[in-house]
C-alpha cells in the first residue's frame, strides 16, 4: 500500500516537472482565466497552465459568467477568452485593458492581423479565425460528374443529382440549430443590411424574402431534423457518410480525417462558401477568437497575465495542435482545413457585424425563423415579426428611443 | 405552542427561505414594473477586426452606453407600470387579432405558444401519471412477495436518475437514426424523423415526463396500499362488491389524500416544465413558460438581457401556478384546521 | 400474512397484471441499460443505427478489444460471487467486527473495502487472468463481444473525474445534513402549531416551491460574483466571493428544497401522536426537551425518506451548480455536459455516456440500500397530503 502511494507521489512530481518544461519561465502571480470550452481553448489554457499558478475555467456558460466576472472590482478573472460578438459588452462597459504597452514589451512575435483595435487602441489579441465554408465529398461529386458548386443555385442542382443517385441519406447537411446565423449569412450574401438610421430594423425587404426562400429550398435536401442539428451532429453525419455537402465550420475540418471516428478519411474536401447570387459574396461570415486582459486588476497582475497568455499562444502550442483550428499565430502551417476559410475570405466574405443591436437582432431572428421553416408563417410575416421582436427588445434596452 | 417557541423552531428554515427565495422574489416583482436602461450615445468609431489574410478596418456608427468618471455605466431606472407585461403578452397585437377574428393566429405569439404547451403538458401528464402510477402500485401489490423487492428497485430507477442524463438517454434512442427510430421505421415501414415536427417532440417530452414521475407516484401509492383497511375490504367482499367496485369505493377513497398530494406536486412541477425543452432541444418547435423566462434572462452573444420582460413573464408563470393550486390548497386548509383538535 | 382467498386475483387478471409489470420494468430499465452498453463501445459502434452493432460492437472487436466466452464465464462467475458476498457475507461480517454502537461506521468501512475489492478484481485481476488464459483456448478465447474500458479510463484517469466526484460528495453531504437539521425543527414546529400563521407559512412555502428555478438562480449569479464588493463595508477584507464556493451552493440548494422538506416532515410529525410529547410536557419538559427526548427517537423513518429526497436534489442538480460553481469545484452533473456541447467530437460523447453511467452507479447503490426505508418511511405517513 505504502509503495503505491510512493509511486503515485513520484508520478505526480514527474508530471509536474514535465508540465513546467513547456514554459520558458515560472509564473508566480496567481491568475484565473475564463474561456469557452472547445478544443482550441483546451489547448491554449493547457499551454498557459504550464507556467504555473494559472487556474483555468472552461465553461459552457462563459457568456453568462464572463462579463459579470470582469465587472467586479477586483475582477474575478484576469484573462478572458472572447470572440467576435462576446467582446462587445466588455468593450462597451470599459472592462478590458488596452494592451499596446504590453505588446511593445512582450508581444514582438504578434502579427498585425492578430490585433483587434478599437478607437486606435489594441484591446484583444486574436488567436484563430473560424468561418463556415463548403465541405463536400470529393468522391461523390467526381462519380456523379458534378463540379464544385460556387453558388447556391449550383448547390441545389448538385443536391438534386445526388438525391436522384441515392448515394447518401441526405445530400445536404447543416448545423441549423443556430438558424439565425444561417439567415444572417444568406441575407448578407444577398447584399442585405440589417439596420437603417436610428437603429431601426430593416430586414423586411425583397432580399430578406429571397434569403428565406433559399433556406427553405435547401431544407428539402436536408435531414428533416435540421432544427436540432448542432455542429457535433453534422460532423457525425459527415463522418458516417450520411451527407455529401454542407456549409460547415472550418474548425471541424480536422475531424473528417480522424481515423478513430471517421469512415470517410481523405474524402472530404474544402472550398469557399457558395454565394447566393452569381458573382456575389459568399454566404458566410468570418469569426475570430482571442484573449483580453481584465481592466480591474493591478499592473503587476496584468503584466503577468499578458506574459502567460503569450506563452499560451506560442509556436509550440500551435505546432502541437495544428488541426484544431485555423490559427493566426506565427509558426502555423496552414493545413487543408485552412484552405476553405482562406478561399471564403478571399471571395469577399465579411467579418460578422457584431454589435449590441446585432445581438438583439440575432435573438429576434432566432425566435421567429423556425416558424417560417416549419411552414407556420409566410416569409413576409416572419420578417415583420423579426422586426417587431427586435423593436420591443431595442426599446427595452434603450437603443431605440 | 407559544409564538416564541414556534419562532425558534421555524426560524432557521424561514431565514434561509427569506434570504434565498423571498428576497429574489421581491426583486423580481419590483423589476417587472420598472425598466433600467443605460444612457446611450451614438458615435462613429474605427474598428480593426483580425482576419486570416489581413485585418479589416471599418468605421461605423456605434450605439453604446455612456460611462461615468468611475468607469461605471450610467443607468436610469423608471417606473413603467404594466408595460413589460404588455410586451410579454403582446396585448396590442392580440387585440388587433381578436378584432380581426383571427383567433388561431394568437397561438403563434411566443407567450401564448408557451402557455398552450405548458397547459397541455401539465393537464395531459397529470391524469396519466396518476393512472399509470396506481396501476403499477396495484400490480406490484398483487405480485408474489419474492419479486416485489427487485421490481420496486427497477421501478425506482427512472425517478432517481439525474434528470439531465435521463432525458439524454431517451433522446439518444430517438434522435437521427437512433435505435428506437430505426425500430419504428422497420416496424411501420416508413421514414420517421422524431425531431422534425412539433407534435412528435411533444409526445417524446410527455413520454419522458411520465417515465420520470411514475416511479415516485407508484412508491407513494404503494406505501398507501399497505395501510388499506383489510376489514373494510373484506366486508366489501361479503357485500358482493366486484374487484372494480372495491377499487372504486374502498381503495381509491383511502388513497385520496395521497392523490391530492401527488396532484399538488405534479401540477407545480410540470407547470414549470423546462428540462425537457433543453434536453430535447425543442425550442424551434415548442417552448414552455419557464423556457421563455430563461430565454429573456440569458444574455445573448453581445451581453443583452431582457430583465424586465423576464420578471414579468415569471410573474405570469407564478400567477398561473397559484390559480392551478387553489383547489388542492382549500383541502389542506380544512385538514390543517382539523389537525388542531 | 397470507392473502384471503377472496382477494386473490383470477389467473387471467394475474397474467395481465404481471405482464403489465414486466412491460413497465422493461420501460423503466431499458434506456439506462442501453446507455450502459453504449459506454463500453468505440464511437462508431456506440452510435450505430443497427442495435446489434451496438450490442456486439464489431468495430470494437476489430480494434482488438472484446470479451471471449471464457471471459464472459469468468466475469459472470465473479459477478455472482460478488453479489453473494454483498448480500450474505458482508452484513454478517459487519455485525461481527464492529461494536454495536459504531455499526454505521462498520457499514461504511465494509462497503468501502468491498467496493475497492470489486474494482481491483474486475479491473486488475480478471483482465490479467484472461490475458493468460485466452491464447490457450483457441476459438473459445476469440473475442465475441466488443467491449472497451477506454472511455472510463479517459473520464476517470485522464480527465480526473474523481475530483468532480469529491465535489459532488461534499455538496450532497452538506445539503442533506443542513436540510434535515433545519427542516426537522421547522417541520415539527409547523406540525404542532395549529395557528393560522403556521398555515400561511406553509402556503407561502408552497408558492416558493412553485417558483421557476431559472429565475432564482440567474438572479443569484451577479450578486454572488459581486459579493466581495457588496459585503466589504460589513466584513472588511474578509468579505468572501460567494461565486464558486461549494458552501454557498449548499445553502442555495437547501433553501430551494426547503418547502418540500417542510411539507413532508410536517405531515410525518402530524402522524406521531400528540399525546407523546404532551405527556413529556406534563412531566415538565420544554418543547425542545420534548422534541429531543421523545420525538427524535421515533422520527427516523420519516427523516430518512426526507433525507433521500434532499440527497437527490443535491446530487442531481444541474442548473444551480453549473451556474454558481467554478471549474475547480464543479460537481459531476454539470461537469459531464462539457463533453456533449456543440463543440465536441463523437469520442467526447461516448466519454459523456461513460461519465453518465458512472454518475448513476452511486444512485443504484443508494436505492439498493435504502429501498425498504423509502417505502417504510412513506408508509409511516410522511406523505399524508
Amino acid at each position: 500500500m505504502r509503495a503505491t502511494y510512493f509511486l503515485l507521489a513520484a508520478a505526480i512530481c514527474f508530471m509536474a516537472a514535465v508540465a513546467q518544461a513547456g514554459c520558458t519561465y515560472e509564473n508566480t502571480v496567481s491568475l484565473k482565466t475564463s474561456t469557452a470550452a472547445f478544443q482550441a481553448w483546451k489547448a491554449v489554457t493547457g499551454a498557459m497552465a504550464e507556467c504555473g499558478n494559472v487556474e483555468s475555467e472552461l465553461s459552457q456558460e462563459v457568456h453568462v459568467k464572463q462579463a459579470a466576472g470582469f465587472a467586479t472590482n477586483p475582477s474575478l478573472y484576469h484573462i478572458g477568452g472572447v470572440m467576435t460578438s462576446s467582446i462587445v459588452p466588455l468593450v462597451n462597459k470599459g472592462l478590458v485593458r488596452p494592451l499596446d504597452d504590453l505588446i511593445a514589451k512582450y508581444g514582438q512575435q504578434l502579427k498585425p492581423n492578430q490585433l483587434m483595435k478599437f478607437e486606435g487602441r489594441t484591446l484583444a489579441i486574436a488567436m484563430m479565425v473560424n468561418a463556415q465554408h463548403l465541405m463536400y465529398r470529393e468522391d461523390i461529386l467526381n462519380e456523379l460528374g458534378i463540379a464544385v458548386p460556387t453558388t447556391y443555385t449550383e448547390v441545389l442542382t448538385a443536391a438534386e443529382k445526388i438525391k436522384k443517385a441515392g448515394v447518401v441519406d441526405y445530400p445536404l447537411g447543416g448545423s441549423w440549430k443556430t438558424t439565425w446565423l444561417e439567415f444572417v449569412n444568406m441575407y448578407l450574401g444577398y447584399g442585405g443590411g440589417f439596420f437603417k438610421e436610428g437603429n431601426l430594423p430593416a430586414v423586411n425587404n425583397a432580399k430578406g424574402v429571397a434569403a428565406l426562400e433559399m433556406m427553405r429550398k435547401l431544407t428539402a435536401y436536408m435531414d428533416p431534423e435540421y432544427l436540432v442539428a448542432d455542429s457535433t451532429y453534422v460532423q457525425q453525419q459527415f463522418q458516417q457518410g450520411k451527407i455529401a455537402m454542407a456549409n460547415f465550420w472550418a474548425s471541424r475540418a480536422g475531424a473528417m480525417d480522424d481515423p478513430k471516428e471517421s469512415q470517410v478519411v481523405g474524402k472530404v474536401k474544402m472550398a469557399a462558401a457558395p454565394a447566393p447570387e452569381k458573382g456575389g459574396i459568399p454566404a458566410s461570415t468570418l469569426w475570430w477568437d482571442g484573449i483580453v486582459i481584465a481592466k480591474n486588476i493591478s499592473e503587476a497582475e496584468a503584466e503577468a497575465a499578458f506574459r502567460v497568455a503569450m506563452e499560451g499562444l506560442d509556436k509550440e502550442m500551435v505546432q502541437a495542435n495544428r488541426d484544431l483550428a485555423v490559427w493566426l499565430i506565427e509558426g502555423y502551417e496552414p493545413g487543408p482545413a485552412a484552405k476553405g476559410a482562406a478561399e471564403t475570405a478571399a471571395a469577399g466574405a465579411r467579418p460578422y457585424p457584431a454589435s449590441t443591436k446585432m445581438g438583439l437582432m440575432q435573438t429576434a431572428i432566432a425566435n421567429n425563423i423556425a416558424d417560417f421553416l416549419t411552414g407556420r408563417q409566410p416569409a413576409k410575416e416572419t420578417l415583420a415579426n423579426i422586426e417587431a421582436s427586435y423593436l420591443t427588445a431595442a426599446k427595452e434596452s434603450g437603443i431605440v428611443k | 405552542m407559544k409564538l416564541k417557541t414556534f419562532a425558534a423552531f421555524v426560524g432557521p428554515s424561514l431565514f434561509l427561505m427569506c434570504l434565498f427565495i423571498a428576497a429574489p422574489l421581491v426583486n423580481v416583482i419590483w423589476q417587472s414594473f420598472h425598466i433600467t436602461q443605460p444612457i446611450m450615445e451614438t458615435v462613429a468609431v474605427e474598428t480593426v477586426t483580425p482576419g486570416f489574410l489581413t485585418s479589416t478596418v471599418t468605421v461605423e456608427k456605434v450605439t453604446r452606453p455612456v460611462l461615468d468618471e468611475k468607469g461605471q455605466v450610467k443607468t436610469e431606472t423608471r417606473f413603467v407600470g404594466l408595460q413589460s407585461y404588455r410586451n410579454v403578452m403582446a396585448s396590442e397585437k392580440v387585440a388587433a387579432l381578436l378584432e380581426g377574428g383571427a383567433w388561431g393566429e394568437i397561438l403563434k405569439i411566443d407567450f401564448y405558444k408557451a402557455l398552450r404547451f405548458t397547459l397541455t403538458f401539465t393537464l395531459i401528464t397529470w391524469p396519466l401519471v396518476i393512472a399509470f402510477g396506481l396501476a403499477v402500485a396495484l400490480a406490484v401489490n398483487a405480485a408474489v412477495k419474492a419479486i416485489r423487492g427487485p421490481v420496486i428497485f427497477v421501478s425506482l430507477l427512472p425517478f432517481i436518475i439525474t434528470p439531465v442524463i435521463g432525458a439524454l438517454s431517451i433522446r439518444w434512442l430517438f434522435v437521427g437514426d437512433g435505435i428506437m427510430t430505426a425500430f419504428l421505421e422497420w416496424w411501420l415501414e416508413r421514414d420517421i424523423a422524431m425531431f422534425a415536427q412539433g407534435w412528435t417532440i411533444e409526445v417524446l417530452m410527455l413520454f419522458y415526463r411520465i417515465w420520470h414521475v411514475v416511479p415516485f407516484v407508484f412508491v407513494v401509492f404503494y406505501a398507501g396500499l399497505q395501510t388499506v383497511n383489510m376489514d373494510t375490504l373484506e366486508s366489501a367482499i361479503i357485500d358482493g362488491a366486484s374487484r372494480w367496485e372495491r377499487l372504486r369505493y374502498v381503495v381509491v377513497p383511502h388513497l385520496m389524500p395521497l392523490i391530492v398530494f401527488i396532484s399538488l406536486i405534479h401540477l407545480m412541477d410540470s407547470y414549470r416544465v423546462f428540462d425537457e425543452i433543453v434536453g430535447f432541444t425543442s425550442q424551434g418547435h415548442v417552448i414552455s413558460l419557464q423556457w421563455l423566462t430563461y430565454d429573456f434572462l440569458t444574455p445573448d452573444d453581445s451581453g443583452n438581457r431582457a430583465i424586465s420582460r423576464a420578471a414579468a413573464s415569471s410573474m405570469l408563470t407564478m400567477i398561473g401556478i397559484v390559480i392551478l393550486l387553489i383547489a388542492p390548497m382549500r383541502r389542506t386548509w380544512a385538514q390543517h384546521k382539523g389537525g388542531q383538535l | 400474512m397470507s392473502t384471503p382467498k377472496a382477494l386473490r386475483p383470477s389467473p387471467a387478471l394475474r397474467l395481465a397484471s404481471n405482464g403489465f409489470l414486466a412491460f413497465w420494468c422493461l420501460l423503466a430499465a431499458f434506456p439506462l441499460c442501453w446507455i450502459a452498453v453504449m459506454s463500453f463501445k468505440v464511437p462508431v459502434d456506440a452510435f450505430a443505427s443497427n442495435p446489434f452493432s451496438v450490442l456486439f460492437g464489431p468495430e470494437t472487436r476489430a480494434a482488438g478489444k472484446g470479451l471471449s466466452i471464457c471471459d464472459l464465464l469468468l466475469g459472470l462467475g465473479a459477478l455472482w460471487a460478488a453479489f453473494r458476498l454483498a448480500t450474505q457475507r458482508l452484513p454478517s461480517a459487519v455485525v461481527w467486527y464492529s461494536p454495536p454502537r459504531y455499526r454505521w461506521l462498520g457499514w461504511i468501512i465494509g462497503v468501502l473495502v468491498f467496493g475497492l475489492a470489486v474494482v481491483v478484481v474486475f479491473y486488475g485481476i480478471l483482465p490479467a487472468l484472461s490475458r493468460v488464459i485466452n491464447p490457450w483456448l483457441g476459438p473459445l478465447g476469440k473475442p465475441l463481444i466488443g467491449l472497451t474500458l477506454e472511455h472510463y479510463r479517459a473520464v476517470w484517469v485522464e480527465n480526473a473525474f474523481y475530483r468532480n466526484f469529491l465535489n459532488s460528495l461534499l455538496v450532497t453531504t452538506g445539503v442533506v445534513t443542513i436540510s434535515l437539521t433545519v427542516g426537522t425543527l421547522a417541520g415539527y414546529g409547523l406540525a404542532r402549531s395549529g395557528s393560522t400563521l403556521a398555515f400561511w407559512l406553509l402556503v407561502v412555502a408552497l408558492i416558493f416551491r412553485a417558483l421557476p428555478h431559472s429565475v432564482l438562480v440567474t438572479g443569484y449569479l451577479p450578486v454572488f460574483i459581486k459579493s466581495a464588493e457588496i459585503l466589504r463595508p460589513i466584513f472588511g477584507d474578509a468579505a468572501p466571493t460567494l461565486y464558486g464556493k461549494p458552501w454557498a451552493v449548499i445553502f442555495v440548494l437547501v433553501s430551494i428544497n426547503q418547502p418540500f422538506t417542510l411539507w413532508m416532515l410536517r405531515s410525518f410529525f402530524q402522524n406521531i401522536p400528540r399525546e407523546l410529547d404532551e405527556a413529556a410536557r406534563v412531566d415538565g419538559c420544554t418543547h425542545f426537551q420534548a422534541f429531543r427526548r421523545v420525538i427524535m427517537p421515533v422520527m427516523w423513518p420519516g427523516v430518512i425518506t426526507a433525507g433521500l429526497f434532499s440527497f437527490l436534489v443535491g446530487y442531481n442538480d444541474y442548473l444551480t451548480t453549473s451556474l454558481l460553481l467554478d471549474a475547480q469545484n464543479m460537481t459531476m452533473v454539470p461537469a459531464i455536459t462539457s463533453y456533449f456541447n456543440a463543440e465536441t467530437t463523437m469520442t467526447d460523447q461516448v466519454e459523456a455516456v461513460a461519465a453518465a453511467v458512472s454518475i448513476t452507479a452511486p444512485l443504484f447503490l443508494l436505492v439498493m440500500v435504502f429501498q425498504r426505508q423509502i417505502v417504510g418511511g412513506l408508509t409511516a405517513g410522511a406523505v399524508k397530503g
